[in-house]
This record gives C-alpha cells, sequence and structure tokens, in this order.
C-alpha cells in the first residue's frame, strides 16, 4: 500500500528569512561585543602568543630523566625501543667508564613524525627514565628537528636544567636490591 | 639398552645413561643449571630433581643413572615444589640486573623462572653484593653477583680446554668465580663459558652491548676459520652479523668452537666490505654499472687466450663444480688452475681439540672437485688472472703479495674480493683490472667438504652487500655473455652431518 | 661405672699419652691379638658388635668396611680428627691423653682391610693434639709398632697426620678427602661413595677417632662382651661432651642408652636455682629437645630419633631459663652461613637466608610472618644437598622455631626492647 502525503505549500512566514537571519547577527554581534569588553573571561586562547598549559599527566613530549648528577637515568636496556609500535626509538648502547653504571645510551633519537604518543616507552621503562610530559608543541621547519637526540629529549631549556628520575641507583643498592 | 618409564612414557636408553639423559631423549621438561652434555656432572643447581618408584626422597636426575624398569617422574607436587623453591634460592642473590644483562632475552634464569618459577618475592633481606664488571681476560668479562655457581665453566677450562684459569673462591653465598692473580682467562675457546653461562655472568666483551638478542635472527651455517667446520650459527639483524655461537654437532665440534671463529663475522659487515663493481685505470678506482662490467668481462675474456684461476679452497662445492663446468666449455683456450695455500708451513697442524692449521673450509672439496693444478709459475705468463680471492684476506698475506707480483707485471686481473681492495694502497692494478663485489659464505647456499670428509650444509643468511655475487654466478655471466637473474644452486640432499640443535645456554 | 669405661679408664693418667706409659696399662696387647687373627674376622668382629660410627652419622662401622670392593687396589684408612661440630671436644681429649690409643685402633683397623697407609686428618685448630699425635706417630714408628712388618707380623703400614684449615665441612668424609687431595674442601658427590672411589679415587674407609679406638675393646672382648653394654640396638659405650648451663662441663663415657637427665647430674646438674629449658643432645645440627622430652629421653640413636632428634657426635648442650633461644639460633644459624661450602644452592643460598632472617628477628626488625618463611626455607633445604650440611642448619632452625614459637613470637612482638637490651651487654 502506498501512502501519499500532502505537502505543505510554503506560506509567508516560512518563505521570509530576514528575521532569522536577525537574529543570528544580532547573538553573534552581542557575543562579540561582550567578548570586547570583557576578554578575560573568553574560552579560547591567542594561539601562538598565548599557549595553555596541560595536566602533568598529558603524553605529550618524550622527555629523557637525569640522575642527581646530570648524567641520563637511561641505561640502554631497549625495552622502550622494543616495545613501541611505531619503531620509532633508535638506540646506541655503549660501556661507561664507571663500572658502577655499566651501560649507557650514546645515541637516544626519537622520531617524532613516526611516534603516535602512544606512552608505551614510558610503561616499559623499569627506572623511570623516558616519561612522556606536558609539552606538545612539534612544530618545526625542515624534517631534522623532528628527529629528537639526547640534547632535545633530556637538555632542552623548557626542562630547566633536566627531570630528575625516581629510580635511583644508590639508594638502591643501600636497601639492598 | 634400559627401558623405563619417564612421566607415564616408556624410552629406551642405552645402559650407563643418567635420568637426566632421558629426559633429554624423550624431549620431557626437565631444570637445570649445572648440567651440561659436554662436562663432568657438578650435581650442585639441585633442580633435576626426580622422583623415583614413587619413592618419598628425592634424587637429582644428572647423578642417577636409569636401572631397568625404573619409574621415574617429576610431575608430583613434592618435585614441583622443590624446583620452585630451588629456583627461588637461585634468584634470591640474583642482582635486578636484567635491563642491562646481555643474557637477557636467551636467559637460562628468566626461562626457567617463567616455567617453575614461584612469580613472588618472598625474600625481604638484603641481598649480597660482589664485584661487577670484572675484566676476566681479553675477551670475557664477570659479573659475579649474576653468577649462579654452575661452575659450567670452571669445568670447562677444567676438563676441556685443561688450562684451569678459573676457579670458585670463598665459601658459602660469598663464593665468586675468579681467576688466579695474574693468570688471565685467555685460552683459545675462551668464548665457549660465555655460551654455556646459563645466565649473564660471563659476557662476551666483542658482544657486550652491541644489541639486544631479540632482535637478532639466526642462520644455521658452517665456520669458514678452518678445514675443522664446525657447525654454527650466525646472529645477525638489518645492522648486520653481530655473532657466532657454535651448535653441537657430535662428528665435528661437539659443543664448542674457538674464539677465532668468532671473528669471522667481523669481514662480513659492511663497512669493510667491497660494495660495487669497480675498475681501475691509471691506479685509480671507477664504479662500473653490472651491464657495462659484464661487457667488459666478456670481452676480456674473448680475448685473453692464456687464462689463469688463482683458486684458494674457501668456496663451495658448488663453486668449484661451476668452474669446472665453465673451464670445459672454454676448451678453445688455455685455462690453469693454481691451488693457492695461506700456510704451507703450519698447514697440517692440529691443536688436539678443534684448531687446524689448514685455514680452509673446503680444501677436501677443492681436491675432489677434479681440478689439475699447475704451478704458480704459469700466473707470470697469463693474459687474465680470475682471482677469486679468500673471504679474509688478513689470513691470507701471500696471496696479496702475489697479487701485488703479478699488477706489477701488469697482467689483467678479474678480482672477486669480499673486502675492500681499493684499500690496498701499495698495489698499483693493470688497468682494465676489474674488482666485483664476492658474496661470503654467510649470504650464500652451498657445501663444504671438511678435514674428515663430512659434507656440510651453509644456508643463506642475510645479504650484507646487495651487489655481491657469489663464483659461480660470475661464471655464469661470463659464459652466457648477458646478465640473468642468478639463481641459487639446487642443493644437495646429502648431508650427513648430525645436527641436534642443543640449548644455546 | 668402671666397667663402662672402655676407653677413657687410664685417661686421668699423665703416663698414658706416652708408649711406655700406654703399654704398662696394657697398651698395644690388642694389637697382637688382633694380628694372630683373620682380617676378615676382624671385620666380621666388628661387625658383630654392632658398632656404629661416633662421628655423627652413625652408619655401622663393620658394614661400612664390608663395602670395600674385592680387589687388590690399594686401600686408604682416614682417621676424621677434624672435630668441627660445635660443642663436641671428645677427639680432642681422646688424642690429646691417648694417642696411641687411637694408633692403635688404626693399626688393627687397618690390618682388618689391608690398608697400607693411612691419615689422621686432624682439625687445624687443635695444636695441642697434632703435637701428641705427631710425636706418638714417632714413638710408634721407633718402636716398629709402624712401617715395614709391625711386630714381626708381616703387616706394613704408614701413618701421617694431615691437618685442616678451619673448615667445618672437611669434616664430611668426601669433603676431607677432597682437602686430603689438595683440593677445595667440598665434598664430592655421590655415588661413588668413598669405600668404592675415595681419596686419590682409591677405595677409601673414612672413620671418627672414637670409633677406631672402639675396634680395641671389641677385640679385647669379643664383639659379645661388647654388645651386652648398651641398649640392643646401640652397644657399647660413648664419650658424651656436656656443655652449657651445667656446673662442672666435660667428658663422660656412659653406655649408650644412659638417661639424659642423669647424664646431666654427671655433670654437676644445673646451675642452683636455674630450670631446664632445652637440651642440643648430639651437636648443633641435633634438633632441641624440650625440658619435657629430656625427662624421658635416653642417650641412644634408637630413642633419641623416636624423639625427632639424634645422638650425633655427641655434644650435649644444656639450655637453662637463663638463655634466649633466639639468640641462640642466631649462633647456630650464622655458624652454618659461614660455613656452607658453597656448592649447593639450597645450602648456599639458604644458610644465607635464614642466619639473615633470625638476625633480623634479633635486631628487632623481625616479622611474624618471617617464623613461617623460616619453616619453609628449612624444609626445603633439607634432604637436597650433596652433603648434610644444609640439613644440618635446617634442623635446628626448624626445631628450634617449631619447639619454641611462643618465645620468638614474643621476641618479634617486643623484639626493640630486646635489641636495645642486647646492645647494651
Amino acid at each position: 500500500m502506498v501512502t501519499v502525503k500532502k505537502v505543505q505549500r510554503r506560506n509567508l512566514q516560512t518563505q521570509s528569512y530576514i528575521p532569522s537571519l536577525l537574529k543570528g547577527l544580532g547573538f553573534t554581534f552581542s557575543k562579540m561585543i561582550k567578548n570586547l569588553f570583557n576578554q578575560d573571561k573568553m574560552p579560547t586562547l591567542n594561539y601562538p602568543e598565548e599557549k595553555y598549559d596541560y595536566s602533568p599527566r598529558f603524553k605529550g613530549n618524550h622527555v629523557l630523566t637525569v640522575k642527581k648528577d646530570g648524567a641520563l637515568r637511561c641505561t640502554a636496556c631497549m625495552l622502550c625501543a622494543t616495545n613501541c609500535p611505531a619503531d620509532c626509538i633508535n638506540i646506541v648502547a655503549s660501556e661507561h667508564t664507571d663500572p658502577a653504571v655499566e651501560k649507557f645510551p650514546i645515541h637516544y633519537e626519537i622520531d617524532v613524525l613516526r611516534c603516535v604518543y602512544c606512552g608505551f616507552c614510558e610503561e616499559a621503562c623499569p627506572v623511570d627514565a623516558i616519561r612522556m610530559g606536558p609539552e606538545w608543541q612539534t612544530a618545526g621547519v625542515n624534517g631534522s628537528v623532528f628527529n629528537y637526540d639526547i640534547k632535545e629529549l633530556a637538555h632542552r631549556p623548557g626542562l630547566k636544567g633536566g627531570a630528575v628520575s625516581r629510580v635511583d641507583d644508590l639508594e638502591r643498592h643501600k636497601a639492598g636490591i | 639398552m634400559f627401558k623405563c618409564t619417564i612421566n607415564g612414557h616408556e624410552v629406551e636408553v642405552p645402559e650407563g645413561a643418567s635420568v637426566i639423559e632421558a629426559f633429554k631423549l624423550l624431549k620431557e621438561d626437565i631444570a637445570h643449571y649445572c648440567w651440561h652434555p659436554g662436562l663432568s656432572i657438578a650435581g650442585v643447581c639441585r633442580l633435576c630433581m626426580v622422583q623415583i618408584d614413587d619413592g618419598p626422597r628425592l634424587h637429582i636426575a644428572c647423578n642417577t643413572l636409569v636401572k631397568d624398569g625404573m619409574k621415574i617422574t617429576n610431575q608430583t607436587e613434592v618435585v614441583k615444589e622443590a624446583v620452585r623453591w630451588g629456583m627461588d634460592f637461585h634468584l634470591i642473590n640474583h642482582p635486578l640486573d636484567c635491563p642491562i644483562c646481555d643474557q637477557a632475552g636467551e636467559c637460562g634464569l628468566q626461562e626457567q623462572y617463567m616455567k617453575y618459577g614461584q612469580y613472588d618475592s618472598s625474600m625481604a633481606e638484603k641481598k649480597v653484593k660482589k664485584r661487577k664488571v670484572v675484566d676476566l681476560g681479553e675477551r670475557v668479562v664477570l659479573d659475579s653477583e649474576r653468577c649462579i655457581l654452575c661452575s659450567r665453566c670452571v669445568r670447562f677450562t677444567d676438563e676441556v680446554t685443561k688450562t684451569n684459569e678459573l676457579g670458585i673462591f670463598n665459601r658459602g653465598d660469598h663464593s665468586e668465580i675468579g681467576t688466579f692473580e695474574d693468570q688471565p682467562l685467555d685460552n683459545k675457546y675462551s668464548l665457549n663459558t660465555v655460551d654455556i653461562c646459563p645466565v649473564g655472568a660471563l659476557t662476551s666483551k666483542d658482544f657486550r652491548f652491541q644489541q639486544r638478542v631479540w632482535y637478532l635472527k639466526d642462520t644455521d651455517s658452517i665456520c669458514t676459520g678452518c678445514s675443522t667446520g664446525c657447525s654454527i650459527k650466525v646472529y645477525h639483524n638489518k645492522e648486520g652479523l653481530f655473532r657466532v655461537k657454535p651448535v653441537f654437532n657430535e662428528k665435528v665440534n661437539g659443543h664448542w668452537m674457538c674464539d677465532e671463529g668468532r671473528d669471522l663475522y667481523k669481514h662480513v659487515n659492511a663497512p669493510v666490505r667491497l660494495k660495487q663493481i669497480l675498475k681501475s685505470v691509471g691506479n685509480e678506482w671507477f664504479p662500473l654499472g653490472l651491464e657495462r662490467a659484464l661487457d667488459h668481462l666478456n670481452e676480456a675474456f674473448s680475448k685473453a687466450e692464456n687464462i689463469s684461476v688463482l683458486i684458494t679452497a674457501q668456496h663451495t662445492v658448488e663453486e668449484y663444480k661451476a668452474l669446472k663446468n665453465w673451464a670445459q666449455q672454454l676448451q678453445d683456450k688455455t685455462i690453469n688452475f693454481v691451488y693457492w695455500k695461506n700456510n704451507p708451513e703450519s698447514f697440517d697442524s692440529f691443536d688436539g681439540l678443534l684448531i687446524r692449521g689448514d685455514k680452509n673450509p673446503n680444501t677436501k672439496g677443492l681436491l675432489e672437485a677434479g681440478f689439475e693444478f699447475a704451478d704458480a709459475s704459469v700466473l707470470d705468463s697469463s693474459d687474465l688472472v680470475l682471482a677469486p680471492m679468500p673471504e679474509n684476506p688478513a689470513v691470507y698475506p701471500k696471496y696479496m703479495e702475489k697479487l701485488e707480483q703479478l699488477s706489477k707485471l701488469q697482467t689483467q686481473l678479474c678480482l672477486l674480493s669480499v673486502s675492500n681492495i681499493t684499500q690496498h694502497e701499495t698495489i698499483n692494478f693493470a688497468d682494465g683490472t676489474l674488482a666485483i663485489p664476492m658474496k661470503t659464505a654467510f649470504e650464500k647456499a652451498g657445501h663444504f667438504i671438511n678435514h674428515q670428509g663430512l659434507t656440510q650444509k651453509i644456508h643463506k643468511g642475510r645479504v650484507i652487500v646487495k651487489a655481491a655475487l657469489g663464483l659461480d654466478e660470475l661464471l655464469q655471466a661470463i659464459k652466457i655473455g648477458k646478465w640473468i637473474q642468478p639463481q641459487l644452486l639446487k642443493s644437495r640432499k646429502t648431508n650427513e652431518s648430525s645436527k641436534v640443535s642443543g640449548e644455546l645456554w | 661405672m668402671s666397667e663402662s669405661q672402655l676407653l677413657t679408664e687410664h685417661y686421668h693418667k699423665d703416663t698414658y699419652k706416652s708408649l711406655k706409659g700406654y703399654q704398662a696399662d696394657g697398651g698395644y696387647e690388642v694389637l697382637k691379638k688382633a694380628f694372630k687373627m683373620e682380617p676378615q674376622a676382624i671385620i666380621d668382629e666388628v661387625k658383630a658388635s654392632g658398632l656404629r660410627g661416633r662421628g655423627g652419622a652413625g652408619f655401622p662401622t663393620g658394614v661400612k668396611w664390608g663395602f670395600l670392593p674385592r680387589n687388590d687396589e690399594t686401600r686408604y684408612l682416614l682417621c676424621n680428627a677434624d672435630e668441627g661440630e660445635p660443642g663436641t671436644f671428645k677427639d680432642r681429649m681422646m688424642m690429646e691423653r691417648a694417642p696411641h690409643q687411637l694408633i692403635e685402633g688404626m693399626i688393627i683397623s687397618a690390618f682388618a682391610i689391608n690398608s697400607p697407609k693411612s691419615y689422621i686428618y686432624i682439625r687445624g685448630e687443635y695444636d695441642q693434639c697434632i703435637e701428641t699425635v705427631t710425636a706418638a706417630i714417632k714413638e710408634a714408628y721407633d718402636a716398629g709398632l709402624l712401617g715395614e712388618n709391625i711386630l714381626g707380623s708381616g703387616f706394613k703400614h704408614d701413618m701421617d697426620v694431615y691437618y685442616g684449615a678451619g673448615a667445618y665441612i672437611c669434616g664430611d668424609e668426601t669433603g676431607m678427602i677432597s682437602s686430603l687431595e689438595g683440593l677445595k674442601g667440598q665434598p664430592k658427590l655421590k655415588p661413588p661413595f668413598p669405600a668404592v672411589q675415595g681419596y686419590l679415587k682409591k677405595p677409601t674407609i673414612v672413620n671418627n677417632v672414637e670409633t677406631l679406638a672402639a675396634v680395641i675393646p671389641i677385640i679385647d672382648k669379643g664383639a659379645e662382651a661388647y654388645k651386652a653394654i648398651g641398649t640392643e640396638k646401640s652397644s657399647g659405650t660413648k664419650l658424651f661432651s656436656v656443655s652449657g648451663c651445667v656446673e662442672k662441663a666435660g667428658n663422660f663415657e656412659v653406655p649408650l642408652g644412659y638417661p639424659l637427665m642423669d647424664l646431666i647430674e654427671l655433670a654437676g646438674g644445673l646451675r642452683p636455682g636455674r630450670k631446664l629449658k632445652a637440651v642440643i643432645p648430639g651437636g648443633s645440627s641435633a634438633p632441641v629437645l624440650t625440658a619435657e622430652e629430656c625427662l624421658t629421653a635416653k642417650m641412644d640413636y634408637e630413642d633419641l630419633s623416636a624423639k625427632g632428634s639424634m645422638l650425633g657426635s655427641g655434644a650435649v648442650m644444656v639450655i637453662d631459663d637463663s638463655q634466649n633461644m633466639v639468640d641462640l639460633l642466631g649462633v647456630i644459624m650464622h655458624f652454618y652461613h659461614h660455613e656452607s661450602c658453597g656448592q649447593c644452592t639450597p645450602c648456599r643460598e639458604g644458610t644465607g637466608w635464614l642466619s639473615k632472617m633470625v638476625h633480623s628477628i634479633l635486631e628487632g626488625k623481625g616479622r611474624i610472618a618471617d617464623l613461617d618463611l623460616i619453616l619453609k626455607v628449612a624444609n626445603q633445604m633439607k634432604g637436597k644437598t650433596i652433603c648434610a650440611l644444609s640439613d644440618a642448619a635446617a634442623l635446628p632452625a626448624l626445631s628450634f622455631v617449631t619447639k619454641f614459637r611462643d618465645e620468638f613470637e614474643d621476641y618479634i612482638k617486643r623484639g626493640h626492647q630486646y635489641a636495645a637490651e642486647a646492645l647494651h651487654v
């Protein structure tokens, strides 16, 4: 069975769009004027002059933590590289002159263009050597700046001298672990 | 033959076999560290506990001989509990070094812990601290804390090399492996101690921190270091070859191999390799495309009347066969084969264990290929010398001298080289000399015949230099005159070597 | 009393040390008698006497001698004088007071098993013993009692003294053999047993000082007479070293089966005003007996093993109520931790672990859960190793913690207080 429905013809009220237009413009201008005089209450930011501080738990750019003496905490165990689903971490290990340290990375590079910011590296790390920090801007002009090396990861100015790792070998040694 | 029952499965073992051997024969799981088929029985790890004929007392499987009709089990709760605790005793003083330990990934402690471990730690006391990063000798580093004192390495230096460098010092849980003063571990087989170490206590200086083992793949091959032809596994990844380890082969090398053989992977890696075809013009090398090179080759070979082949025993049986066929097809030319030995004076020497003076893997294969060898003096009168060079020119110093001599005579050479020949600045090669990159034994398949006449197969592993050719592939190209895609030669079916892959640690 | 003093009857005489004095009291007469017997007859006599090893394990001596393979291989007789078991000092007295008694016993035993060479392995700390025994051997050589053709019997025997470097583990027979061979003193895997493959891979018999000396009265008086002393299954006399909280500590030779309380009385009884708390009846590796168990305990192999302990080396350590069991266990565990040879994992790691746990209780850092862990660890150390050191460490830990659990729990609860007190002392 076919039901035929009669389409209602447009009337004057629906055909004249002017009132709706004015209504919309009115709303826009009222907001504009409101924001113009109360700029501090505005929810948006004037990026890039103003930047938003994310929560410290935000998984943004990688940070390599340091020991109290400022040396890299990383032991070059390669668990982060092994765990990395994007295969973006490249580490070259070497023997340290201090036998208490034994192994350390002479080269640590993250290709952030490949990185998917999953945080698996942070989870895999047994010594709290890599964290994902609140910084999130990865803009750059040419390809090489997207390969973050040790200098960028551990000693970039934003870290203000480096993030200190929670895992301390000396204390572990004292505890007999 | 004795019949015994292991965990309900019946198995026949030869008389005098121990219970642990019966377990291995049946491929039944049994935990163990100190027992090693190539060494004497120490019976100190106390992990291979079994229950015999349902008796209440547990026995160690390694020091118990199988008797006819014995009923053995290691699946009862008593045994399992004992093994769990045995694992715990091993672990309580073991450091949490896995992240920086090279053994991680192929560690006996990790593997057996996953199988038999207790899974939660009950030790709240401090661990015993011992020496770390101890330099034992030229090739081995010791970490005493990681050591579980299975005494395998001590027994190895005591029983196999009979050099007795290692010993266990001190008592109780302060016991440590060590060397005597001024007596470093520097015998020619020292790296075997690293292989048999079930944990990361002994590590190889050469491989230390180079790679995590889970990034490596392995290929079965034969050591090309000498005519013994030890069965080996070559470990590699996309960055190159990283190490060589022996594989158990009852007929050839048993469980061991020499340190020298382990260095052989070094000449295979990209930095020292010849990567493209080069042509010498006026003491300078110019790269050449494959097509151009082949044109050049065919021209040179068709022009030359008197061709010599300077051959060593470093190539496969298949390559010699191809060489022979090639020579037969060029009957209108004089082709002389010159067999080059590296060290005639110590050629037949043998150290009593594995190392032989004949530093070629396939001497028997070359001699059996049916060549008629000419005297080396024919080289001087040749128009063209085809020289498939030895893989590692370092062990063939005189070969290089000969090439130098020939180039002084302005003889045209066709070199097939693994190493980067252009680095020999002292040699001024004749114009038109071609240097073609050659495949190493790790990059091709084929067969070697060792000193005892055993034909052993090598497998194609990772290709490091894509442009490299095998001798057979090159000859095929010269014969046909135009390049065809090289095919893997059909491998011979007779592989007499009885290979039983042992556990690595 | 005197009929039970088979060995120590003349020990009070100073002259007994010398050959002359020893011979004056009938010394080396039994040797002459033995030389008239067939070697096999001596072995049979020892077997019939029911003599059991006095060193600790209590293995029947005659049976052990019977294990020797019947071939012409050189045999060795080793005298185990490495008296390391804490609390034991009987061998020391025997060697200091009557070295010739040991030598005579050894010659008879060597004659029985046809051994041309014997060694006396003396504990390195026993300077006096080494001195007297060495002097006595020299005397015996000079008198023709050692060397070629002893007393015209045609039997040749040489004897030497070897002293240890202070390792408890060398008191184990295979550990001693390793040490004698010049190796690190570590027990060897068994089988093969020493009687088949021992010193220098030759058949070897290892016996304790007291066992070898006890051969003399057996040959002298006959197996029947020897068997009449003691109980039915534990025949003969035994020297007990009584020490600890008694008035007059010392060695006492009594027939086996002697009541423990009487033995304590022999040693002068407890100090006035003290109550018996516990007794370790057979050296530090024997499980402890509570005061209640002591009342009915008889000093023989069967009764003590029925009570869950063992006769061991016969070192009776008496503990009264002034002593703290946790403290004692700490000392014992430290000893075994220090003495473990480090070969077998359960012992190497287990002794250390036990010692650390007991010491953390002692330091006031213990947890109640530690007690169960001590029991678990000790249980897993039992019967899992090459030699008996692991058991020796596990058994006292097990018995102390099970039998005196209240005291341990109390110590843990008031741990800091105790630890502080201990520090003040």
